[in-house]
Formats: C-alpha cells, sequence, structure tokens
C-alpha cells in the first residue's frame, strides 16, 4: 500500500509540469492583453509607449519559449514570481487566502456528507413514500438552483429580513453557516441521488437476502451489508465534490465577500494576472491529485477486491 | 441562585451589545472593491485612489466649476512667460510622523515621480518640468520646458503629484520600489490592513486643517454589487458612495432607485463628472461621410436611453463636455432626435434605400457599421442594443462586436471600428488632459477624427490652447476645436455620468466632490 502511495505521489511533478505547460500556454493564446489590463487598473492611457513600458515590466516582451523557461527556473525553487497587480509574491497570497477557501470547502464537505447519507438511505429504505418523494424534490431543487442565487436568498430571509446571520465576511460560526449551505446545496442533491440509487441497486442483492435469512439485525443489514457496499460510487463522487466545492467556492465567495482564494482568482482572471493564475492552478492540481489519492485509499478499505492495486499481487 | 442567573443572563445581555456600540458611533463602514493598497502617492495600481486622496494631499485642489484653490501652497505666482511657478507653502504643517511639510520635502516628492518618468510620461505636466528649486523651506519654484497652462489642474490630480514624508523614501529617494511606510500630511491615517477583508483608517489628530468629525472610516472589501447592497440593508455598511450601474460601480441603478424611493435613505446623485459617450469614426467605413455621423446623431433616441437604461440617475448629454466644464459652456446647437432629418441627410448624400430592401446602399456599398463594445459590459451591450434597433428604423445595419476588455482597447487603440464606446475621463481632466490626447495616435478620439479634413489644423490649435499664456486666446481656441468637432459629429454624447450616494439618517455628508474619486469623508458626522 506504501509503495502504491509512493509510485502516485511520483508522478506528482510530471503531472504538474504537464499542467503547468498548458496553463502556461492557454492563458497566452487566450485573448486580452496583462499589458492592456494592468494599464487600465492604472488609469494610464494605453498608448503605444506605455503598452511597450507595461509589457516590459511584466516581463512580457520576451518570447514565449523564454517566458516559460525563466518561470520553470523559478518555480522549481518555489518561487512563482510576483502578482502583475499586487506586486507581492504570489505564493505567499495564494497561503495567505487558502485557508479561509479550505474552511469554506470543508464546512461544505461535511454539510453535503452529514446530510446526504441520512437522506439517500432513508429515501432508499423508504421507497415511493412521502418522505423519497419530498427527499428526491430537494434533491432535484438542488441539482437546479445556481448557488449564488440560492446564497442570495439565504442573505435575503436571514440577514435582512430576519436578523439573525451576517451578510457578509469570515468570523464565527455565524459567519460560516450561509456560504457553506450555499456551497453545499449542488454536492448535497447529487449525493443524495446517488446514495439513494446505489442503495436501491445494492438492497436488491442476494447477500441481503441471505443476510437477512441468517437472522442479522435490520441495523446491521442496512449500514454492514447494504451501506458499505454502496460506498464505492459514493466514494467516487465524494472526491468529485472536493473539486466541485472548490470550483463553486469560487462563485460563492464574491457574494458573501468571503476572503478566500476563490474570489482572489477571480479578479486575477478579470485582471490577467498571469502568475497567480500560473499558481493557482498548480495549487489546485495538488489539492486535486491528493484528493483522488486519498480516494483510491479509502477504496481499498472500502473494497478488498481494490486492493490489488494493479500489480498483480496483495499490497 | 434563579436571581443569580438572572443577573448573569441581564449582564450577558448588557455584555453583547457593547462591543459593536463602541465600534458604531464615530467609526463609519464603507465598501470598496479591492483593499486600498499599499497607499504610495507615486503609483498606481493596485492603490486605490480614493484612499490615496485621504492620505495625500496636493499643493493645489480643483474646485466646483474648475476653479484652482490653494491647499499645501497658499498662493502661488506665475511669470509671464507661463514657464515659473512660484509656490509659497502653507506653514506650521507637517506629515503624520512629525517631519515638518515645506519646499525641500515638496522637492524630494518631484524628483522621485520624476525618477519614474517612463511611468508618468501620459501626465504632460510631468514632461514639462525642467528645474526644481527650494530656495527656502517655504518656497519651492517649478520652471517648465515650455508655457503650460493646465499645470495647476495636473497639480491636484489624486496622482502622481502629492506628498509623502521624505523620511519613508528608500535610502536612494526611489519611490517606486515602495515607501517604508504610507505618511502622508492628510486627515488620515491606513492603521489596519486585512488582505480580502477590510482597511482601517483613523482620524489624523495632528491635521493642520478642519479635523474630521469621525474617528475611523473602515472600508470592507466587497467585491459584488449585489452583496453591497445586501451589507448596506443590513447595517454592515452605512455608506454607498461613487459610480453606479456598471462593472466597477458600487451599486446597480435600480438597487439606487430601490432605495431612493426608502425614506429610511437619504439618497443623491451628483452633477456631471464626465461624459458616456461614442466615437464615430470619420477615417473608414461609411462613418466616413459626414451625413452618415450626422444622421446617427438624429436618429438615437438619447430621452428612452436615459428613461429605460438609467432610470434618470444620469441625463442626456448633447456635447462632449458638460457646460460646467472650464472653456466650454458654448451653447452649441444640439442634434435634437429627429429620424426624418436622418433620413434627409442619407438621401441627400446620396445613401438610397432600395426597394423592398431594409439597408441603404450607395455605390452598390451597403451601410453597414460596426458597433463595438465590451461584451460582458452589460450596460454597453443594452445601449449598443437599442441603437441597433434605432439605426435600422433609418437604414442603416448596425453589426455589433461585444469582445473582452482588451480586445476591445486594442480596436480604439488601432483605429478598428465603426463607432467605439469612448467615456470622457471627468474634471479635472477635462477639457485639457481629453483634447491633449487628441493628438496622439494611440487614443480612440485620434482615430475617430484622422479622417477629418482639418484634423491637422485641430491638433495645432489643441498644441496652442495648451501653451497659451493668453486667457481670451485660449477660450477662443477652445471654442473653435469643440465647435468643429461637434459640427463634424465625430462623437455621439449620451449621457453625464454621475457618482451617487446612499446611507442612512444616522450619517450626514457635506454632498458631492467635483471629482470623480475624492469622497469628502472628512466633512461627514454619523450619530
Amino acid at each position: 500500500m506504501l509503495s502504491y502511495i509512493l509510485r502516485r505521489l511520483a508522478v506528482l511533478p510530471v503531472i504538474l509540469l504537464a499542467v503547468s505547460l498548458v496553463i502556461f500556454a492557454i492563458l497566452r493564446l487566450a485573448p486580452g492583453d496583462p499589458a492592456m489590463a494592468y494599464l487600465r487598473l492604472s488609469q494610464i492611457p494605453p498608448t503605444t509607449e506605455n503598452l511597450a513600458l507595461a509589457r516590459e515590466t511584466l516581463g512580457l516582451d520576451k518570447p514565449l519559449s523564454a517566458q516559460y523557461a525563466t518561470w520553470l527556473a523559478k518555480a522549481a525553487r518555489l518561487d512563482f514570481g510576483r502578482s502583475y497587480v499586487t506586486g507581492r509574491p504570489v505564493m505567499d497570497e495564494i497561503l495567505y487566502y487558502l485557508p479561509a477557501t479550505l474552511e469554506l470547502a470543508g464546512a461544505s464537505l461535511l454539510i453535503t456528507l452529514g446530510l446526504s447519507v441520512p437522506m439517500g438511505v432513508a429515501a432508499a429504505l423508504r421507497r415511493d413514500t412521502a418522505l423519497d418523494h419530498l427527499t428526491r424534490a430537494v434533491a432535484f431543487a438542488g441539482v437546479s438552483i445556481p448557488n449564488f442565487w440560492f446564497g442570495f436568498l439565504l442573505v435575503w430571509l436571514f440577514s435582512v429580513q430576519l436578523g439573525w446571520l451576517p451578510p457578509l465576511g469570515r468570523g464565527g460560526l455565524s459567519h460560516l453557516v450561509m456560504p457553506a449551505v450555499s456551497l453545499a446545496l449542488m454536492s448535497l442533491a447529487v449525493n443524495t441521488r446517488l446514495i439513494r440509487a446505489s442503495m436501491l441497486e445494492t438492497m436488491h442483492h442476494r447477500f441481503i437476502l441471505y443476510a437477512r435469512a441468517r437472522g442479522v439485525g435490520e441495523g446491521t443489514v442496512v449500514w454492514r451489508h447494504m451501506f458499505v457496499n454502496a460506498l464505492i460510487p459514493i466514494l467516487t463522487a465524494t472526491g468529485m465534490h472536493v473539486g466541485e466545492l472548490l470550483g463553486g467556492a469560487v462563485v460563492v465567495e464574491s457574494v458573501f465577500s468571503w476572503p478566500g482564494v476563490g474570489r482572489y482568482a477571480v479578479s486575477s482572471i478579470y485582471n490577467r494576472d498571469f502568475p497567480v493564475l500560473q499558481c493557482f492552478m498548480l495549487v489546485m492540481t495538488v489539492i486535486f491529485v491528493v484528493c483522488n489519492l486519498a480516494v483510491d485509499i479509502a477504496y481499498a478499505v472500502a473494497d478488498p477486491r481494490m486492493r490489488l492495486g494493479g500489480q498483480g499481487g496483495r499490497a | 441562585m434563579a436571581i443569580f442567573f438572572r443577573v448573569l443572563a441581564l449582564a450577558l445581555l448588557l455584555a453583547v451589545p457593547a462591543a459593536p456600540a463602541l465600534a458604531g458611533g464615530n467609526e463609519l463602514v464603507f465598501s470598496w472593491q479591492s483593499n486600498c493598497g499599499p497607499l504610495n502617492p507615486h503609483l498606481y495600481s493596485p492603490n486605490q485612489m480614493y484612499a490615496q486622496n485621504m492620505l495625500y494631499e496636493p499643493l493645489v485642489r480643483y474646485a466646483e466649476g474648475g476653479k484652482i484653490v490653494p491647499w499645501l501652497a497658499e498662493r502661488w505666482d506665475i511669470s509671464p512667460d507661463g514657464r515659473t511657478y512660484t509656490f509659497h507653502l502653507r506653514q506650521g504643517v507637517t506629515f503624520s510622523d512629525g517631519t515638518p511639510f515645506d519646499a525641500a520635502a515638496v522637492k524630494a516628492n518631484f524628483e522621485a515621480v520624476r525618477k519614474n518618468l517612463a511611468r508618468h510620461k501620459w501626465l504632460e505636466l510631468v514632461n514639462q518640468l525642467d528645474v526644481l528649486e527650494a530656495p527656502d523651506p517655504a518656497t519651492f519654484v517649478m520652471k517648465l520646458k515650455s508655457p503650460y497652462y493646465p499645470a495647476l489642474q495636473e497639480l491636484s490630480l489624486i496622482r502622481p503629484l502629492r506628498f509623502a514624508s521624505p523620511a519613508v523614501f528608500p535610502e536612494d529617494g526611489d519611490t517606486s520600489k515602495g515607501l517604508k511606510k504610507a505618511v502622508g500630511t492628510g486627515p488620515w491615517l491606513l492603521t489596519e490592513t486585512k488582505l480580502g477583508e477590510y482597511d482601517l483608517f483613523i482620524r489624523n489628530d495632528k491635521y493642520w486643517g478642519k479635523k474630521p468629525a469621525l474617528e475611523r472610516v473602515r472600508v470592507k472589501v466587497i467585491s459584488d454589487p449585489n452583496a453591497r447592497l445586501t451589507a448596506y440593508e443590513t447595517g454592515d455598511v452605512d455608506l454607498i458612495y461613487g459610480s453606479g450601474g456598471h462593472a466597477s460601480g458600487q451599486i446597480g441603478m435600480d438597487a439606487f432607485k430601490l432605495l431612493a424611493a426608502d425614506k429610511a435613505n437619504v439618497t443623491g446623485i451628483s452633477g456631471p463628472l464626465g461624459t458616456r459617450a461614442l466615437c464615430l469614426n470619420s477615417g473608414r467605413g461609411p462613418t466616413r461621410d459626414l451625413a452618415v455621423r450626422q444622421a446617427v446623431a438624429h436618429a438615437v433616441d438619447k430621452a428612452a436611453l436615459v428613461k429605460g437604461v438609467f432610470l434618470d440617475v444620469e441625463k442626456p448629454a448633447d456635447t462632449l463636455f458638460a457646460s460646467d466644464i472650464p472653456y466650454c459652456d458654448l451653447k452649441l446647437p444640439p442634434f435634437a432626435l429627429d429620424p426624418a432629418k436622418a433620413e434627409k441627410l442619407l438621401d441627400d448624400a446620396g445613401w438610397k434605400l432600395p426597394k423592398g430592401a431594409s439597408v441603404r446602399q450607395k455605390d452598390g456599398q451597403d451601410l453597414e457599421i460596426d458597433l463595438c463594445f465590451i461584451g460582458n459590459d452589460a450596460l454597453q451591450k443594452f445601449i449598443a442594443e437599442l441603437m441597433q434597433g434605432e439605426l435600422a428604423k433609418v437604414g442603416m445595419r448596425i453589426r455589433l462586436v461585444g469582445e473582452e476588455s482588451d480586445a476591445f482597447g486594442k480596436r480604439q487603440h488601432d483605429g478598428d471600428f465603426g463607432i467605439i464606446f469612448n467615456d470622457t475621463s471627468g474634471p479635472p481632466y477635462e477639457p485639457h488632459a481629453v483634447v491633449g490626447s487628441m493628438r496622439s495616435p494611440s487614443h480612440a478620439d485620434y482615430q475617430a477624427q484622422v479622417g477629418l479634413p482639418m484634423k491637422a489644423n485641430i491638433d495645432a490649435k489643441i498644441t496652442q490652447a495648451l501653451t497659451s499664456t493668453d486667457e481670451d486666446k485660449r477660450a477662443a481656441l477652445y471654442k473653435d476645436i469643440l465647435t468643429t468637432l461637434h459640427e463634424q459629429a465625430v462623437y455621439l454624447p449620451l449621457t453625464n455620468m454621475t457618482n451617487i450616494v446612499v446611507h442612512r439618517q444616522d450619517v450626514t455628508d457635506p454632498g458631492f466632490m467635483p471629482t470623480k474619486y475624492e469622497i469628502p469623508f472628512e466633512g461627514m458626522t454619523k450619530r
């Protein structure tokens, strides 16, 4: 198992190299000129002279291959350059904003898992009852409602009308509730439907019938035999939810003025702040790779058949 | 025991609101789309102009109607040749770190700006600076290479010619490398910045002028206009101040109208702070034809635009500059809404409507014009679509070209447009800086005018107006330039841009400043 994890992690630098190359190319092929954006932000007229100066200041006057080589050489030493906009080291800024986003995404993941498991299991066990219909309706609505709109509805009700929760900013638990719920909505809905479907599929397997025939208690049947076996697709989905939540945070953070890395990335896109975007994508890649690895490890724990690890023997 | 708990509960109840009460009172909460930046008076982004204006002060200020009034300079003399400005500095002024504000400090700041000339080249005064002298602590002499009358207007700008304490300069005096600390002479001090959350300003108790009534101004970082609206409605923000209704605005026009309808709020709309306008390209396509340009001007219904798009928050504009801008009260006859006249102009110029067709033609060429706008700017898109519909009625086909902002900027720069959005900069840049830039090929203004037969003449007159030392001659030149541009219809002025203000009854504000980015926190009080 350990060698498997190490091998997976060893691939990480290769993935990062490939990602960095793709990001570097995409950013520069996309329409938009960071020099023009820089002058717009500075309220300086974009004359030919000023544009040339801005390009020189931002290091954009060199050929692309040279720009990439310079960037890569520095990145290898964990120096990701400075933001075009703030002039501060990019990594410092991302690490400054990242904890807030992880806090938000983490809370949303807890909400997703904490609510979707009981809702999905209950809906499957009480199939076609009012409870099932209600759960499915909620899940359907959750998938359909954009999270920023839902966020505004929450703010309208709990902040503007009732005055119970603060509408923006980061602080205690009260600040976290609405952004986390808005962000979790989509994943929660998807997960609930998935758990319900997976449970329904598992409950018709013969081993469930045998377990009941052996006189195993209903609780054990449901959780030990049905749920654990229904878990594999849910694990995959959870891995994807992490991505979804981090991606969704980009929008939700703007609605709630949450000082996270998503909002920072959005303004960087708008300002064509290339160094920030390059570093942001790499950090996100690392998070995704690690999450996928965690899911794979969880597979192995949940399902002994997967412990082979593709190496022809038991790990 | 029960009594103990009651007392405890009461104590808790009393204790909890104590903290917000302390934060309230003399603290005003405002919001802005980003943090204020390191606040260096000699640099641009990410420094926010409203905040630079809180800490740093100019020699002279731009007042209502373009009047230049004393500030850190109490008075000044201009030599008859218009090249030497002698400023007599206000006495007893110190920077917030205790360093005296004197001629040496002024000179050091000017020199620091000059060290970084390339970055400030856009500002003509910086190019014109020749000899800088500090003959005594109370006198600063600025000699220019050639006479340049807008020198005082440009000294009033928020950046780059304002003053930081020389004690916070880097060793080599090059402030573009960053200051040790943000220290100015202004009424506020920046005491705390929490990235992504807020900036906190406190009153400068050693300020030389009238001290602000407020103790603190907290500026929360809110990037979304809707989030700002809810923050105001829940009392998390006390003040909304700035431009309204577009991407970089504080709140949408509809939100402003909603707040204005509620008696609990005090709302206001400023006077003109620039003109929302379009440039018509006289150098290429059908707009080369004067009749086509004039027809466009007669066919667009600005009243409908003002009512439907701007909800009466902005007023229609008939001329490139508002009449309260210096030299611009020229009573030029507006191009009134008159589709029949537009059609006649086109007919007379040979743009005929073939039988059964909806688009006019001349010499086999369709009357088709590219209208360029920023694709994700909802306001521009809306205006462009409205114009497309109205110009279709007189037989013009408008092709909408919506692109992201940098590609749009490139079109302005290269003159690659038929019609393009191009707002004016507002006071204190009007008219001199806007008119001055009409001579530079990288501006949409130049590109729009390049096909005019009298373009060379216009440019020569602009140069004369900027360097003339004779007030009457200058006024006559401006009249000439602006009348020609108006008659040639290379601009389609739409509305006068404005600032909006919203606050509750517990805040009093002194009204609007004459320029866009100055916010009068000094004159505000909060009960």
